[in-house]
């Protein structure tokens, strides 16, 4: 499993690693039904503690992502929907936004403005 | 499979299919028809085992005798499905080993039953079979020059250096972010028979301990060793994170070794099975070994000393991308 950590990210450490994780199975890396490596491994992996692994872990088990079952490890139970999935990413956005000055209603005007084009684009492509 | 030097490999497979038939088939007819041509001029039962002092201190009836060609017709038979099986001894220095040790086993069956077949001969009873000194040497010496002779008829014709199927994805690394690969492989086979050792071991210990058992101690020794180097062999885990790659074995992760990026040279994604690397666990020589916990996909990394490393893990693509994308950035990195 592929998980990336963002050097720069002032967020707490497990809800970092929880983003990655949750990223990693959004984007198809460990599919619904597969077994995580265990936490230890992924702990000294990231270069954190396993607590830390571990408390992420538990998150995004009450987010209904994971299943911790006795004696199998921590599997994956379903994919995040687009709602989860986007969200670390506009997370990403507004970052960078706030870097060239931009604040989250600036960001929401540019995505409404994007959205109307994209919006007409496949019905054009059908007409 | 239609790679243009499949054709190749596949016409030397059934060559030496038909050799190793061939090899078989002689044998197991010298096994038996060497002794009934002798029947009558054999004790039965023959003496079958020399003591120290060169002297027989074992007999088997010759029935018994005439039927260690099964032994051979088993061991053949195994030999066979082995390379019956597609995948296997396309790689030369695999065909070379599987070959060697066919001639040796037959070569050893062979003149082990020459030998006895000499000493009994026209004895009248086994006891008075002719003692056994110089023709050791025979019995060790002539299987290893057949193994040889093996050996060199195996390693004719091409080797297939198990194409590298692809290095997979390539990953775009972001100088902010820190991406680490994890994968882990358990095999539960290995897991359950240790667990089955240890448990034995305890209770064959318990009973020694009793007194009532006399030498039991001399099977807990070896239940309690499968039982350890089956709990390493176990699972398997490998980590790349962007300073080194590590790699360790057993639930406790240990013995555990770590192989820092700058001694990379790439990494690529290979099938491999028990039967080409020779078993499972720790197999080959450092610096062409594989660590084998199942058959199947294995992530390859070769140092920039030459040396390679196989480890059977899954995911193994990205985690090829992923070495092949942190050394290019290292060396991207050190040109400027």
């Amino acid at each position: 499993m592929l998980l990336t950590l963002d050097l720069n990210d002032p967020r707490p450490l497990h809800e970092q690693v929880a983003d990655a994780v949750r990223r990693a199975i959004g984007a198809g890396d460990i599919a619904p039904g597969d077994r995580l490596p265990p936490a230890r491994d992924l702990a000294h992996a990231l270069g954190v503690n396993a607590n830390t692994v571990l408390r992420s872990l538990r998150d995004l088990r009450d987010e209904g992502l994971l299943e911790f079952r006795r004696g199998r490890g921590v599997s994956v139970l379903r994919r995040p929907d687009g709602r989860e999935a986007l969200r670390a990413r506009v997370r990403d956005l507004l970052d960078e936004a706030a870097g060239y000055g931009l604040t989250a209603d600036d960001v929401v005007a540019l995505v409404k403005d994007l959205g109307k084009d994209f919006g007409k684009d496949p019905s054009k492509e059908t007409a | 499979m239609t790679e243009p030097h499949d054709s190749s490999v596949t016409g030397v497979r059934a060559r030496l299919m038909a050799a190793l038939a061939a090899w078989a088939v002689l044998v197991a007819a010298v096994l038996v028809a060497v002794p009934l041509a002798f029947a009558d001029r054999l004790p039965d039962p023959l003496a079958t085992h020399w003591g120290p002092s060169g002297r027989p201190d074992g007999s088997m009836p010759f029935a018994v005798f005439v039927l260690l060609a099964v032994v051979w017709a088993v061991i053949a038979a195994i030999g066979l499905g082995v390379a019956a099986r597609r995948r296997n001894l396309v790689r030369r220095v695999t065909r070379a080993w599987f070959c060697a040790g066919l001639a040796w086993a037959g070569g050893f069956m062979v003149t082990t039953q020459a030998v006895t077949i000499a000493a009994n001969l026209d004895r009248g009873h086994w006891t008075r079979a002719a003692g056994v000194s110089w023709q050791v040497a025979v019995v060790v010496a002539a299987p290893i020059a057949l193994g040889a002779l093996g050996w060199l008829a195996g390693r004719r014709g091409p080797d297939v250096p198990a194409a590298p199927s692809g290095t997979g994805p390539l990953i775009d690394l972001d100088p902010g972010k820190r991406p680490v690969w994890v994968s882990t492989v358990t095999a539960r086979w290995a897991a359950l028979l240790a667990l089955v050792s240890l448990a034995a071991a305890v209770v064959v210990a318990g009973v020694a301990l009793s007194g009532r058992v006399p030498g039991g101690w001399s099977v807990v020794v070896p239940l309690a060793l499968v039982g350890v180097i089956g709990t390493v062999l176990s699972s398997v885990s490998v980590r790349v994170v962007p300073e080194a790659l590590t790699v360790s074995v057993g639930p406790l992760r240990w013995p555990s070794r770590t192989v820092r990026l700058e001694r990379v040279e790439r990494a690529w994604v290979e099938e491999r099975y028990p039967a080409q690397v020779g078993g499972w666990g720790y197999r080959g020589l450092p610096g062409r070994a594989t660590i084998m916990i199942r058959g199947g996909e294995c992530l390859v990394v070769r140092y920039t000393s030459g040396g390679e490393l196989g480890i059977t893990v899954d995911d193994a693509a990205t985690g090829a991308a992923l070495v092949n994308a942190l050394v290019a950035r290292r060396h991207s990195s050190a040109e400027r």
